[in-house]
């Protein structure tokens, strides 16, 4: 039996070093995913286009921004591996992947949350089987030359919950090759941001909130600068909008359009769009729109070394709502951010700062509410065969009424967290389940 | 109901359309014009791995292979893998332009999406770094041609010669790439990574292609940088064994005569 490599052998060290530093427990267990369809339908391995998946390399980001094209290319879905005749299975499963998600294994800490409730034994710790939570189907590709789509179908076992999550359509090199991009349907608008909402950690966790009480049960783990921030904003719909739920330009998904485009090289992209914008998961009830605007400056011309630069300003139009005692009232939420990403090897920094305003709030909501709010958030991976660290630091710094007890520094407003997991798979490790709860307004 | 002279016009607009659309263009002269174009489709679709000088480290090459090989090609120093020129010698232009078209499974997509004249201004553009393209016209080893057919008595000649040149060392006693050295984590290429035999048993992941005119060029040539040597001395004037060993091999996969 050969013996390990150096890497593989300091790996388990590596996790534990940082496991410990950060403060965070979690059992790590894998779940499973599908071999990837445009690794299929190009004959690639998945290292082609990711780091680590779900974050894309420099070459993924060009092929995404193309359209499912391959970088400088209007393949529409020529590979060049298929024969005349050869029309069969594969040409459906090229477009298509699937994903199980979920722990094999969940411990709750209740009683280290919970000690009066522990002592008086109205609390337990527990562990439960939970494999798989989630199933995913993806369909995406390109229908033809230079037009593409997208569609991800999430079946959430846990919330008994089935719908689409993103779906839209894209029209590519408008104009010329890489003038104009267009996708229209229902999106992440930061997906060509330099610190990319979705495309960060290694297993999407999300936010979770009691619908009657508006109690947040847990932190999602995305990065806390494309969160909420504020407590007490509602949706059109009075639906509390979790404080820890990315939103505006950083959301996983809201429906509109944008354009986006690199006229002048590789070095510079911009991006317009408009959306929806409220909040909601179907439909617009505000009366006005959303608009959204980003720069991104690259920079890839070294020896195995990339960067970018990013910046965005979000303008909300009655997009959110407030309590005002006598009913809800409109308010214009808004964002500014910008991001920096390094990539040198298989080494990745990212960094990304926010800045929310809340325009219009009404006079009786006033003194509950801070008008601003600012999240700033690090993270860090590094693959060590066969698994990958993720480092994130997250910081959120906003509104909270004044009944809700004061939060305390590093359990809500800093969220520290490590994942790991294998280099072509993922696992989970959240921040904790159940984190900390708190009453809304 | 069609006429029959107009099916036959039908049928030969057909047979026009597809001998046109797999005609190769012309290539263009090598000018200031051609580099130029070829190294702007060169920076837009291959740079992100190969590098912007060419040197194999762009932004994204490194997770290819990570700490394994193969890693993207250094066309200013390296030498090609493949080819159907003699072991040590630069590639043909049409060697170029075949793995640009058809990819390489695995690790570089095929990219047919450029048009055919994309193509040789690319490859145009990548030579550029190489002198020795200026000073060498690589020419192609001569093929035998495939006799009619595998036999049984052949594929186990075959066998024979799969043992004999010590194949099974590196490929496995059946070809599935588990040979001692391989498993030993001996197996290195010019960059000291390490690397894997290939699986004889699935055709689909042969890097050089999965004919067996694309396997007899493979053993011809051998794979320049990597511990695939050219057999083209132990089979000089023997093609017929030569063949019988193409046909064992791809007896392992059960695809001979393809």
């Amino acid at each position: 039996m050969s013996r390990p490599s150096a890497a593989a052998a300091i790996a388990p060290l590596v996790m534990t070093v940082f496991a410990l530093v950060s403060g965070t427990y979690a059992v790590s267990v894998p779940s499973a995913e599908a071999i990837p369809a445009f690794a299929r339908k190009y004959t690639m391995n998945c290292a082609v286009c990711h780091t680590a998946p779900p974050r894309l390399n420099t070459f993924g980001e060009r092929f995404l921004e193309n359209g499912y094209q391959l970088p400088g290319t209007e393949d529409g879905g020529i590979t060049a591996k298929k024969h005349l005749g050869d029309l069969s299975l594969d040409d459906f499963a090229n477009h298509t992947g699937g994903r199980l998600r979920g722990n094999m294994l969940r411990s709750h800490n209740f009683k280290r949350q919970s000690p009066p409730a522990a002592e008086a034994g109205t609390v337990h710790n527990n562990s439960e089987l939970g494999f798989p939570e989630i199933f995913s189907l993806f369909t995406a590709g390109s229908l033809t030359k230079n037009i593409g789509f997208f569609t991800e179908l999430e079946s959430n076992m846990e919330e008994s919950s089935t719908g689409i999550e993103r779906a839209f359509v894209t029209f590519n090199n408008l104009g010329g090759t890489n003038v104009a991009n267009i996708r229209i349907g229902r999106m992440d608008p930061s997906a060509t941001f330099s610190f990319s909402t979705l495309r960060q950690q290694l297993e999407l966790v999300g936010e979770s909130m009691n619908t009657s009480t508006d109690t947040v049960q847990r932190a999602g783990l995305f990065p806390l600068a494309a969160s909420a921030k504020f407590y007490g904003l509602r949706n059109r719909s009075g639906t509390a909008i979790s404080p820890y739920a990315p939103s505006l330009y950083n959301a996983v998904a809201e429906t509109g359009i944008e354009v986006r485009g690199r006229p002048f090289g590789d070095w510079f992209m911009y991006q317009v769009g408009m959306l929806n914008g409220a909040n909601e998961t179907f439909g617009d009830s505000n009366k006005g729109k959303d608009f959204y605007g980003a720069v991104r400056f690259d920079y890839a011309r070294s020896a195995n070394f990339s960067a970018s630069l990013s910046a965005f300003a979000y303008l909300g139009n009655s997009n959110a709502t407030v309590l005002t005692g006598a009913g809800q009232a409109d308010v214009n939420w808004h964002r500014y951010g910008m991001a920096a990403h390094v990539r040198y090897k298989m080494f990745d920094l990212y960094g990304m700062y926010t800045l929310d305003r809340i325009a219009h709030v009404p006079t009786a909501a006033l003194a509950n509410f801070d008008t601003s709010a600012s999240g700033l958030s690090v993270a860090c991976d590094r693959p060590y065969a066969p698994l990958t660290a993720i480092r994130q630091h997250g910081y959120r710094r906003g509104s909270q009424p004044a009944h809700v007890p004061k939060l305390r520094r590093g359990s809500d407003q800093t969220i520290r967290a490590v994942q790991c997991g294998p280099v072509c798979s993922k696992r989970l490790q959240p921040p904790t389940s159940r984190r900390r709860q708190c009453s809304g307004p | 109901m069609m006429h029959a002279k107009h099916l036959k016009y039908a049928a030969l607009l057909i047979v026009t359309g597809l001998c046109a659309s797999t005609a190769q263009a012309v290539k263009p002269a090598t000018n200031r014009d051609t580099l130029m174009e070829g190294r702007r489709i060169y920076e837009q679709a291959c740079a992100w791995c190969h590098g912007i000088g060419g040197e194999g480290d762009g932004p994204a090459g490194w997770f290819i292979g990570r700490y394994t090989s193969p890693r993207p090609r250094n066309f200013v120093n390296d030498g090609y893998k493949l080819r159907s020129t003699a072991s040590g010698e630069l590639p043909t232009d049409q060697n170029l332009f075949r793995v640009i078209t058809q990819g390489i499974p695995g690790v570089m997509p095929a990219y047919r999406s450029l048009n055919e004249r994309e193509r040789w201004q690319v490859i145009a553009y990548l030579k550029s770094w190489n002198s020795a393209f200026e000073e060498e016209t690589p020419a192609p080893l001569t093929f035998p041609s495939a006799p009619p057919g595998p036999t049984e008595a052949g594929i186990q000649h075959g066998r024979h010669l799969y043992v004999k040149l010590d194949c099974r060392v590196c490929h496995g006693d059946n070809g599935e790439g588990d040979g001692p050295e391989a498993t030993a984590g001996h197996l290195r290429d010019a960059d000291n990574l390490r690397i894997r035999a290939t699986n004889l048993t699935d055709p689909s992941a042969w890097k050089n292609g999965a004919s067996s005119h694309d396997l007899l060029r493979t053993l011809m040539t051998g794979l320049d940088g990597t511990p695939m040597p050219s057999y083209a001395n132990e089979f000089d004037g023997q093609e017929e064994a030569l063949w019988d060993l193409v046909w064992y091999i791809q007896s392992l996969s059960g695809q001979q005569g393809r």
